[in-house]
C-alpha cells in the first residue's frame, strides 16, 4: 500500500503551490524597494510608532521615496500620526494604492480599513471560540497581504512598525528574509530594558537578523522654564546597554510634549517643529540609520534632483 | 492531507466541496479507478484554521485578487472597501468565500480546471469589461480539451481558437 511520500501532490488543492505563489508575489513587490527596516521593541508603549512616523519624515525630507507599513494590525496608530485616516484606499487589480502622507510618504495601515474610531479589528468566521489558536495566523496572512498587495512602487525605504512582542521578529523574517535591518526602541526604564534585551537576543542570536541599533525614547524631560533636564526613569544607561548587548547605539530622543502633540495632529514634529530638541535628535538618528543602510547615494541623488 | 483508496492503492482526488455551513466544510474525495467516494467533514475550528492560511481548498482557480483575504475576513470595514469579488470577475459573493468557498463552489466534478499563477496574472491584464467573458471562454476550452490546469500555453491555444 502506498504511503504519504509515494503520492505526489495533495489531491488537487496544491496548497504548497499556492503558498509558493504568495511568496513569489511578495518577492516581486519587495524587489522594487531598496531597503526594508523594521522598528520594534518587544515592549508596548515605548513610542515606536511616533519614532517611525518621524524617521519616515526625516528620510522623505531628504528626498527619499519612503513607505510606512503599520504592522500593528490590532492597534494601528500610524494613520493618525501621519494624518491619512480620512483618505480612501484605491483598490485596483494590480494592487491597492496606499494613502499619501506628508512629503508623499506612502502609508498602509489597518486603520484605513476600519470605519470608525471605535471599531476594533474583528474577523468573520464560523467561530470566535478558540480564537487564540487561529488569530495569529490571520494576522500573519494580513501582514503578508499588506506587504505584497500594496502598490508601493519604487521605494528607497520601507519602514515597518511592529507591534509589541518578541515573537514578531521570527514571524516577520519568515515573510521578509531579505530584511535589511532592525531598529530597537527602549525606554530608559528597567522594565522596558528587561523586555527589550530579550528582543535583541531573538534578533541577534535566534534569527540572526541585522540589528541597526538601539534608540532610547523619553530619555529625559527638559523643564520649560529653566531648561534643566531631569531623567524620567531610573534604568541602565541605554548607551551602556547597547554596548553590553554589542549593538550600535543610535541616540536618545528626549521626552517632549511637542512630539506627542504633533502626533495627535497628524504631522511629524520633524516637519512642524524642526528645531524642537526631539526633532533634532530624530534627525541625527535618521542620519545614522541612513549611513548604516548606505542610503547616502540615494540622499545625494535626491538633493541633486529635487 | 492525502486520501488513498486502499483496494485500488490509488490516491483519491477532490471531486466536490460544499459549505461552509454552520462552520463546517464538506470535501468529497473520489477514487479515479473504482469511483468510490468518501467525505471529509471539518469542524468549525478546522475550517477556521484552513481559512487563516489563505489557501483555497480545491486549488487556486481565480486570478489573484489584491487584499482579498483582508477584505473577506474583516467583520466590519469601511464602505468603500470592496468585497473580494468586486475587483476580479471571479468569486461567489459570500464574504467568507475568497479564502475557501470560491474554490469549493467551482469544483463540481473531478478534473475541474485551475489557473496557474502566470496564467492568472495574464488574465488580470485583460481589460475588465471583457475579462469575465474571456475567463469563461478559456475555462470552457480547457474543460473541452481535458486540461486540469490553465497555463499561459493553454490561454494561447484558446486565443488562437477563438481569435481573441
Amino acid at each position: 500500500m502506498k504511503t504519504y511520500g509515494d503520492i505526489p501532490g495533495d489531491a488537487g488543492s496544491d496548497v504548497l503551490g499556492q503558498v509558493n505563489a504568495q511568496q513569489e508575489r511578495l518577492r516581486a513587490r519587495m524587489a522594487k524597494i531598496h531597503a526594508k527596516v523594521a522598528v520594534l521593541s518587544g515592549k508596548g508603549g515605548v513610542g515606536k510608532s511616533v519614532i517611525v512616523a518621524n524617521l519616515a519624515a526625516a528620510f522623505a525630507k531628504g528626498g527619499l521615496r519612503v513607505g510606512v507599513l503599520d504592522a500593528d494590525i490590532n492597534g494601528p496608530s500610524l494613520g493618525k500620526m501621519l494624518g491619512v485616516r480620512g483618505q480612501r484606499l484605491a483598490f485596483e487589480t494590480a494592487g491597492v494604492q496606499p494613502a499619501l502622507g506628508p512629503l508623499g510618504i506612502r502609508v498602509l495601515s489597518m486603520d484605513l480599513f476600519l470605519p470608525s474610531d471605535e471599531t476594533p479589528v474583528l474577523w468573520t468566521g464560523p467561530t470566535e471560540g478558540g480564537g487564540y489558536l487561529w488569530r495569529g495566523a490571520m494576522e500573519t496572512a494580513t501582514l503578508r497581504e499588506f506587504l505584497a498587495d500594496t502598490e508601493w512602487g519604487e521605494l528607497d525605504l520601507l519602514l515597518l512598525d511592529l507591534p509589541p512582542g518578541t515573537d514578531r521578529i521570527p514571524s516577520l523574517l519568515s515573510l521578509l528574509p531579505e530584511l535589511h535591518g532592525i531598529v530597537i526602541v527602549t525606554l530608559p526604564s528597567q522594565v522596558s530594558q528587561l523586555i527589550v534585551a530579550k528582543s535583541v537576543t531573538v534578533a541577534k542570536e535566534i534569527v540572526k537578523a541585522p540589528v541597526l541599533g538601539l534608540i532610547e525614547n523619553m530619555a529625559a524631560h527638559r523643564c520649560a522654564h529653566c531648561g534643566a533636564e531631569e531623567p524620567l526613569f531610573a534604568g541602565e544607561d541605554s548607551a551602556r546597554m547597547a554596548e553590553r548587548l554589542a549593538i550600535p547605539f543610535l541616540g536618545r530622543v528626549p521626552f517632549d510634549p511637542v512630539l506627542t502633540r504633533c502626533a495627535d495632529e497628524g504631522t511629524p514634529v520633524l516637519l512642524s517643529c524642526p528645531t524642537a530638541p526631539a526633532a533634532e535628535a530624530l534627525s541625527r538618528i535618521a542620519a545614522r540609520i541612513g549611513e548604516a543602510l548606505r542610503l547616502a547615494p540615494a540622499l545625494a541623488e535626491a538633493k541633486e534632483n529635487p | 492531507m492525502k486520501f488513498l483508496c486502499v483496494p485500488c492503492d490509488v490516491p483519491m482526488k477532490i471531486t466536490e466541496t460544499k459549505g461552509p455551513e454552520e462552520g463546517s466544510l464538506t470535501l468529497v474525495f473520489g477514487c479515479p479507478t473504482c469511483r468510490r467516494q468518501v467525505a471529509l467533514l471539518t469542524n468549525p475550528m478546522e475550517t477556521q484554521m484552513v481559512r487563516s492560511l489563505d489557501v483555497k481548498i480545491g486549488g487556486q482557480q481565480a486570478p489573484h485578487d489584491p487584499m482579498a483575504f483582508v477584505r473577506s475576513s474583516l467583520a466590519v470595514k469601511r464602505e468603500e472597501v470592496p468585497s473580494p469579488n468586486e475587483l476580479s470577475s471571479a468569486g461567489s459573493g459570500c464574504p467568507f468565500t475568497s479564502i475557501a468557498n470560491s474554490a469549493f463552489e467551482r469544483q463540481g466534478s473531478m478534473g475541474g480546471v485551475i489557473w496557474s499563477e502566470e496564467a492568472a496574472e495574464r488574465l488580470n491584464n485583460i481589460p475588465g469589461f471583457v475579462r469575465s467573458w474571456a475567463q469563461k471562454g478559456i475555462e470552457q476550452y480547457a474543460q473541452e480539451k481535458g486540461y486540469e490546469k490553465i497555463t499561459v500555453e493553454v490561454m494561447e491555444e484558446a486565443r488562437q481558437r477563438f481569435g481573441m
